[in-house]
């Protein structure tokens, strides 16, 4: 039979890191029996921490812990627990209260109620804390971690029904009256969508010779429906941002900036705009693009700053104590405010700054909390049909789509062609049917971005038929919907992305002779109607023009 | 898995955030790491759904998940550590159960609790509020609060105390007039 260890083993054990969880039962019964033991573990654990604060720390380290150490040991036991309860107990201070602790088992579990008690009041108090945050949060994750799984679409499902706001607490007052047409369900209506592609963007023209002292730093060029600002600065009627505090209570909004980036931020949220024309983003979310001849953008958040923009990086800012930075596109450096610890980050990598620590932690690149800015930055609106917008970095695959829906993928962010492009002809202004044709060059001049349209037949193999109705910001220079062309652009326009299809589709086009296709007057729209006769996705590349 | 036990899954996220949230709290981690642990005990719950015997009580499960994450910790370099101490966390998980009912802030009724908080912060007059947002909200100490708010760090700390103390009050008045209807 194994003898049972006495108490001085068991603490030789607990000293060393070596307890299992019967040795810390025991333990925790002898001390509560006998106090000269207690009082002696306390003082080994007490030791401890502070050999193991001196061994971490050096020279003048040790000197500021032992000097912190002397203060602590010197603080009544409430005062102790308390730093316990906030969080910012010192190791040192931890120990004392372990001390505190096996001298007093009752008191154990009252402060673990109180540290309960103090996360209920987060929960109760902070909006970060609240129910929704955190299973957004989770979902996020859970998205992360699993792709796409059915908790996602069941989760948002269930919060759009229990936990979205009633349509009577808007704040009519509030709303910046724009004068143009934001909301998305009058171009759904399945018209001809060239009447209504002006409606669904609108462009606000930079306004830099205002009558007012403040010069106009900034324009917004485009929204989402709902928006609503609060606090005394809002953009004015015209769209134009002047330097101040800006609080969005909800909505997407999306700004040029005078250096020409653009800069998308998410409701709620809280930035602010310098006389400088530098951006700091309080809290929320905020997606910010730079294109290949801007002059960049300078854009800080609490804990960290973008020491170099990536052509596409969104700011996580959500939280309190932390704040991510994440890489969408080309290469970025972050750096933290205090302490000047930098990290580079390339396409689809992210880090996390922690404030309390003053460090940077690597964190899996996890897209979905910028889906509501990315849809309206991506560039292209859906007027009908049923059209999922797939964030940076999401792989095509032959397994993803639903029936009936149409993926858009924004394969490449802006890419300079460097000889001429071969693209499929298309009548503007009425259908045609989309078939084998000789092509056109499109001239390899400025700067351009290709979406990958992908469209899933609605029944498999009988043949339902999907139309569409997309509006672009930009007008459409080039559209690629035979097999043979999307095969051969596929490593001039498209990215990494749009290989992974080829292996399990010969025939991606929609090249069949049953399709058509409408590009509208004015370029900016494509309708696509889309026959199907198969049970695969067929694929459209358009290429739009940035400048 | 099937639809069904993904709807009780999201069913009981709803149920058991708050408690779970609160005896993770409890186990010593870091008020900054709590959600991040909350949430992976609930990914490995969902990845584990399918070995949940639906016999037993959800929340139970859960802290027992939650509680290996946090012995877990102890284990992990001191950088990557969502703990604020080792032997502070021992002795808290040393006093915590896995399997039993955990009581008050921590239990299956937390949620109920967390509710009847906010029934009672509803009711703080405009500067508590503001002296308890400053604190829970914008986490901020005692000392930026008394810069704020002009006061004296000590003055904070009463005042602080004095509030939770009534809030702790008018939330254990509401469950037992709710326990009484």
């Amino acid at each position: 039979m194994k003898p049972e260890p006495t108490g001085s083993e068991l603490l030789q054990r607990l000293l060393h890191g070596e307890p299992d969880r019967d040795d810390l039962d025991v333990l925790a019964a002898r001390a509560a029996e006998d106090p000269g033991f207690a009082r002696v573990v306390a003082d080994e654990l007490a030791f401890s921490g502070l050999l193991s604060e001196a061994i971490r720390g050096g020279a003048s380290d040790e000197g500021r812990a032992f000097e912190t150490n002397l203060l602590s040991a010197a603080l009544p036991v409430e005062d102790l627990l308390g730093r316990v309860r906030d969080g910012s107990a010192t190791t040192y201070e931890c120990d004392q209260v372990v001390k505190h602790l096996w001298e007093s088992p009752e008191a154990l579990m009252q402060l673990r109620r109180d540290l309960a008690m103090e996360e209920f009041f987060h929960e109760a108090l902070s909006e970060s804390k609240s129910e929704v945050a955190f299973i957004q949060s989770l979902e996020t994750r859970m998205w992360a971690e699993t792709r796409r799984d059915h908790f996602v679409d069941d989760f948002t499902k269930r919060l759009e029904r229990e936990l979205a706001p009633a349509a009577d607490e808007v704040e009519e007052g509030k709303i910046v009256p724009f004068t143009g047409n934001w909301g998305r369900t009058a171009v759904q209506m399945g018209a001809v969508a060239a009447a209504l592609a002006l409606g669904s963007f609108f462009a606000v023209q930079m306004m830099v010779d205002r009558i007012s002292s403040k010069p106009a730093l900034a324009a917004v060029v485009k929204t989402s429906s709902g928006v609503i600002w609060s606090g005394d600065t809002a953009p004015g009627r015209d769209g134009t941002i002047k330097s101040g505090l800006y609080h969005l209570s909800s909505g997407v909004v999306s700004m040029r900036m005078a250096s020409g980036s653009e800069l998308t931020v998410e409701g709620p949220a809280v930035f602010e705009v310098g006389d400088d024309a530098s951006t700091f983003v309080h809290e929320g979310i905020a997606l910010a693009r730079v294109s290949a001849t801007d002059l960049g953008i300078s854009l800080k958040s609490k804990g960290l700053s973008i020491s170099e923009p990536a052509r596409l990086i969104g700011i996580d800012a959500r939280s309190e104590g932390t704040t991510e930075a994440i890489v969408f596109n080309g290469d970025g450096g972050i750096c933290l405010t205090e302490g000047g610890k930098c990290r580079e980050l390339s396409e689809f990598e992210a880090v996390k700054a922690d404030h309390v620590r003053e460090r940077l932690v690597d964190v899996p690149y996890n897209p979905k909390a910028f889906s509501n800015a990315w849809a309206l930055l991506s560039g292209v609106e859906n007027n009908l049909g049923s059209v999922r917008i797939e964030m940076p970095g999401t792989e095509i695959s032959s397994e993803q789509g639903k029936e009936g829906e149409v993926q858009i993928y924004v394969e490449n962010e802006s890419f300079l062609p460097d000889r001429d492009l071969e693209v499929d002809q298309v009548v503007v202004g009425e259908f045609s049917v989309a078939e084998a044709n000789p092509g056109q060059q499109l001239q390899a001049k400025g700067e351009l971005r290709s979406y990958l349209l992908q469209l899933w037949p609605t029944e498999a193999g009988e043949g339902g038929e999907v139309e569409t109705s997309l509006t672009f910001d930009h007008p459409v220079v080039g559209v690629i919907y035979s097999s043979d062309r999307l095969v051969s652009s596929d490593s001039s326009v498209g990215s990494s992305i749009s290989h992974a299809v080829d292996a399990v589709n010969d025939n991606r086009g929609m090249d069949s002779g049953n399709d058509e296709i409408l590009l509208s007057q004015d370029r900016r729209t494509l309708n696509l109607r889309f026959k199907g006769g198969g049970t695969q996705a067929e694929q459209v590349r358009v290429l739009v023009a940035l400048n | 898995m099937n639809p069904g036990d993904r709807e009780l899954f999201i069913q009981q996220v709803r149920e058991h955030h708050a408690g779970l949230r609160g005896f993770v709290r409890s186990l010593g981690v870091d008020p900054l790491w709590v959600d991040d642990v909350a949430q992976e005990a609930f990914i490995v719950a969902y990845n584990r759904l399918e070995e949940f015997d639906h016999s037993r009580d959800f929340g139970a499960w859960l802290r027992g998940i939650a509680r290996n994450l946090v012995i877990n910790e102890r284990r992990k370099d001191a950088r990557r550590k969502r703990i604020i101490s080792d032997n502070l966390t021992e002795v808290l998980i040393a006093s915590s159960s896995a399997t039993d009912e955990e009581e008050d802030e921590m239990g299956d009724l937390a949620l109920v609790r967390l509710n009847a908080l906010k029934e009672c912060v509803k009711g703080l007059p405009e500067k508590s509020l503001k002296l308890l947002k400053s604190r829970y909200e914008d986490d901020n100490s005692a000392q930026d609060i008394a810069e704020e708010f002009s006061m004296n760090p000590p003055a904070v700390r009463k005042a602080l105390e004095r509030m939770r103390t009534a809030l702790r009050e008018c939330m254990e008045e509401k469950m037992q007039m709710a326990a009484a209807v």
